[in-house]
């Protein structure tokens, strides 16, 4: 009876800990980081142009493990 | 110049309003002058919870629309001199805050308090956003329990993007309070320990709350319950209005029950 409720069983707030952690961690990763990603943006738009019309940019920040990393899409512009 | 400290937590019915109310009015009764006011447009409590729902004349969109004047909106506590309170709007609906309003505003009232306590609304749509925008510093009430915990990290976040401080490069300083912590449960690991929610919000502690049953009963009365000197809720209320008011006060452990402490005083005598 006891081994049932009692000992073997990890306790519920231990276990609200593992859940939030994971929870919380990859709540963070979806809305995307940092402040100051518009204003990035907008400089990497601005370096671009001076070589190459320039449509539109992107910035996701990407999380795997241990490695984080900045994925940037520049979409050209054709007609430019 | 006066601080300006918003009252947010994400998730409702965390303990949000009733922080607001008694952290005023602990820091009132400490000699500094406060003002708190309630931004949950549509849903006014913090009358309620101060006993001055009978004295709202003028609210607080009506100072931001310029039908009234601040000194005819802002009500005197009847408990202390140095407590007042602006109500919320309970006829308009929350898009009728506008930034530049809202700045006018907070200066107005830093110009006059030296504490600007904001009761944020639950959430995180723009009614929260209004709130935290022009703060030098935020108070995140949590529950120890999933669903607050997660909610206030959100809110955490949107408080770091939308800030006019973090904009423009400063901190905007972050304290947690955790609220309705039950002993016996943090003992038998039924409860998350403080230090547990600290790890995964990452941010600094001001004040732990007992659950109190006293917080309901001075409530139905409209006298917030750091007027109960018995309360372990009101001492733990007066503990943190003292901290933000510069004083040094060790934080008491309030996740050790009386039984607890009494079996680890048995353990050195065995």
């Amino acid at each position: 009876m006891f081994s049932f409720f009692g000992f073997g069983k990890k306790k519920s707030a231990s276990v609200a800990k593992d859940r939030l952690t994971i929870a919380i961690m990859s709540d963070r990763d979806r809305t995307n980081g940092y402040p100051f990603m518009d204003e990035m943006k907008a400089e990497i738009m601005e370096v671009v142009q001076k070589y190459v019309g320039v449509r539109g940019v992107e910035i996701r920040k990407e999380v795997d493990g241990d490695i984080e990393a900045l994925a940037i899409d520049i979409e050209l512009d054709k007609n430019a | 110049m006066g601080i300006v400290i918003a009252v947010i937590s994400g998730k409702g019915g965390v303990g949000k309003t009733t922080a607001t109310a008694n952290l005023g009015l602990g820091i009132a009764l400490n000699d500094k002058k406060c003002v708190v006011v309630d931004f949950d447009i549509g849903q006014r409590n913090l009358d309620m919870i101060l006993g001055l729902e009978n004295r709202v004349v003028y609210d607080m969109v009506q100072v931001m629309d310029g039908e009234a004047n601040i000194k005819q909106a802002l009500i005197k506590s009847k408990v202390s001199p140095n407590l007042y309170f602006l109500a919320a709007s309970q006829t308009k609906d929350k898009s009728v805050l506008d930034s530049k309003k809202v700045e006018k505003l907070i200066s107005d009232l830093k110009e006059e308090f030296d504490f600007v306590i904001l009761d944020a609304p639950a959430g995180i749509e723009s009614g929260f956003e209004h709130t935290i925008e022009f703060a030098d510093a935020a108070i995140i009430v949590v529950n120890p329990e999933v669903s607050s915990i997660r909610d206030a990290d959100r809110a955490i976040g949107i408080l770091d993007s939308k800030s006019a401080k973090v904009k423009k490069g400063e901190d905007v300083l972050k304290w947690l309070i955790i609220n309705r912590i039950v002993a016996d449960m943090v003992e038998g690991g039924e409860m998350l320990r403080s230090d547990d929610i600290l790890e995964i919000l990452n941010i600094k502690l001001i004040g732990k709350i007992p659950e109190d049953k006293g917080v309901i009963e001075a409530s139905n009365q409209g006298k917030p319950v750091i007027l109960d000197k018995k309360s372990i809720a009101g001492q733990a209320y007066a503990r943190i209005a003292g901290r933000l008011c510069g004083k040094k006060i060790d934080m008491k452990n309030v996740e050790i029950s009386d039984s607890g402490l009494f079996k680890k005083i048995v353990g050195i005598f065995k």
